[in-house]
C-alpha cells in the first residue's frame, strides 16, 4: 500500500470502518511510514476535538412536554371510553 | 328497531378497547424508542437552523411525523437514525428553500447564536468564567460551520452523533464510499481551520512542548 491509498483510509480507520483486509494493509503501511502515522494521529485528535468541544444542549423543558403531549393526544379519549366498562 | 342491540354495543366496546390498548402500546414504545433521542435531535436541529425557535418547530414536526408513521419504522434498526432522516427531510422541505446562500459563513451570526444559546441552554456544569474553554468551544463550532455543508453534515453525524457509515449513507442518500471520502476530506479541511485558530492562540505545539 502506498501513501496515497493509505491517506484515503485514514479517517475510516479512525472510525473503525475499514474492512478486515483494508485494516490489515493499512496498519502494515502505518508501521513503516511515519508520515502517515502522523496523519493518522492528527485525524484521531480532530475527531476527539469535535466530540469534546461541541457543546450539547439540553432540549428546553417546554419542548419535552409538548413532545410528550403530542404522543399521547389520544389517551384521554381512550381512557374515558375505558371508564364505561 | 330503536332498541339498542346489546351484542352490537359489546362489539363496539371491544373494538374501542383494543384500539386503545394498541394505541397505548404504541405510545409506550414510541417514548422508549424515539422520545429518548430528543436531546440529540434538538441539537442537530439547532445546528441546521441556527435558531432555537426554528429548531423547536423542526423537532416538533419531526416527532409528529415519526409518531404518525411509527409503524413503518423497521423494528430492530437504529431509531435515532430513522428520526434524523425525518428531521433532515423536514428541514430541507421547510427551511432550506429560503435560507441564505450556501457556502457563505456568517461568523457574527454564529458568534451571537452560540453565545445567546450557551447562556440559557448550556447543560454542562462548566463555568462561564472559564474564558479559554468557552472560546475554544466557539472556535471549534465556527471551524465546523466554515465547512461546506456536505462535509459538515457527515462529520456531525459521525463524530457527534456516532452513526455508522451505513446509517449516514442512508441518511444523506449517498453511497458509503462517498460518505467515507467526504469524511476524509472534511476532516482535512477542519483540521486546517483548527490549526489556524490554535496558531492564533499559540497552543498547538503538541510535538515540541507539552505545557
Amino acid at each position: 500500500m502506498n501513501c496515497k491509498k493509505a491517506g484515503v483510509l485514514i479517517s475510516a480507520c479512525v472510525d473503525g470502518e475499514l474492512s478486515l483486509s483494508e485494516e490489515r494493509d493499512f496498519l502494515l503501511h502505518l508501521s513503516e511510514c511515519s508520515e502517515c502515522r502522523g496523519e493518522y494521529e492528527d485525524a484521531k485528535k480532530t475527531k476527539m476535538i469535535i466530540r469534546e468541544k461541541i457543546i450539547q444542549f439540553k432540549a428546553p423543558e417546554t419542548l419535552m412536554i409538548s413532545i410528550m403531549q403530542l404522543t399521547s393526544f389520544n389517551t384521554k379519549e381512550h381512557e374515558e371510553s375505558l371508564l364505561y366498562e | 328497531m330503536d332498541k339498542p342491540d346489546p351484542t352490537r354495543q359489546a362489539k363496539t366496546r371491544t373494538i374501542k378497547e383494543s384500539l386503545s390498548r394498541e394505541e397505548r402500546q404504541k405510545q409506550l414504545e414510541f417514548q422508549r424508542e424515539a422520545v429518548v433521542h430528543l436531546n440529540a435531535l434538538y441539537n442537530y436541529s439547532l445546528h441546521l437552523t441556527m435558531n432555537p425557535s426554528d429548531a423547536e418547530d423542526l423537532v416538533q414536526e419531526t416527532y409528529l411525523k415519526a409518531y404518525r408513521f411509527f409503524n413503518s419504522f423497521e423494528r430492530g434498526t437504529n431509531c435515532k437514525a430513522w428520526l434524523f432522516k425525518i428531521l433532515k427531510n423536514n428541514y430541507i422541505n421547510r427551511f432550506r428553500k429560503n435560507s441564505k446562500e450556501p457556502g457563505k459563513v456568517d461568523y457574527d451570526l454564529i458568534k451571537d447564536f452560540y453565545h445567546s444559546i450557551k447562556d440559557t441552554r448550556n447543560d454542562t456544569s462548566e463555568t462561564d468564567s472559564d474564558y479559554f474553554h468557552s472560546l475554544l468551544h466557539e472556535e471549534v463550532y465556527q471551524a465546523l460551520h466554515s465547512l461546506p455543508e456536505e462535509f459538515r453534515e457527515v462529520i456531525q453525524l459521525c463524530d457527534i452523533e456516532g452513526f455508522t457509515y451505513e446509517e449516514i449513507a442512508n441518511m444523506v442518500e449517498s453511497p458509503i464510499g462517498t460518505v467515507r471520502s467526504r469524511l476524509y476530506r472534511g476532516r482535512k479541511l477542519l483540521r486546517a481551520q483548527l490549526e489556524e485558530y490554535a496558531k492564533k492562540y499559540g497552543f498547538n505545539n503538541d510535538n515540541d512542548n507539552d505545557q
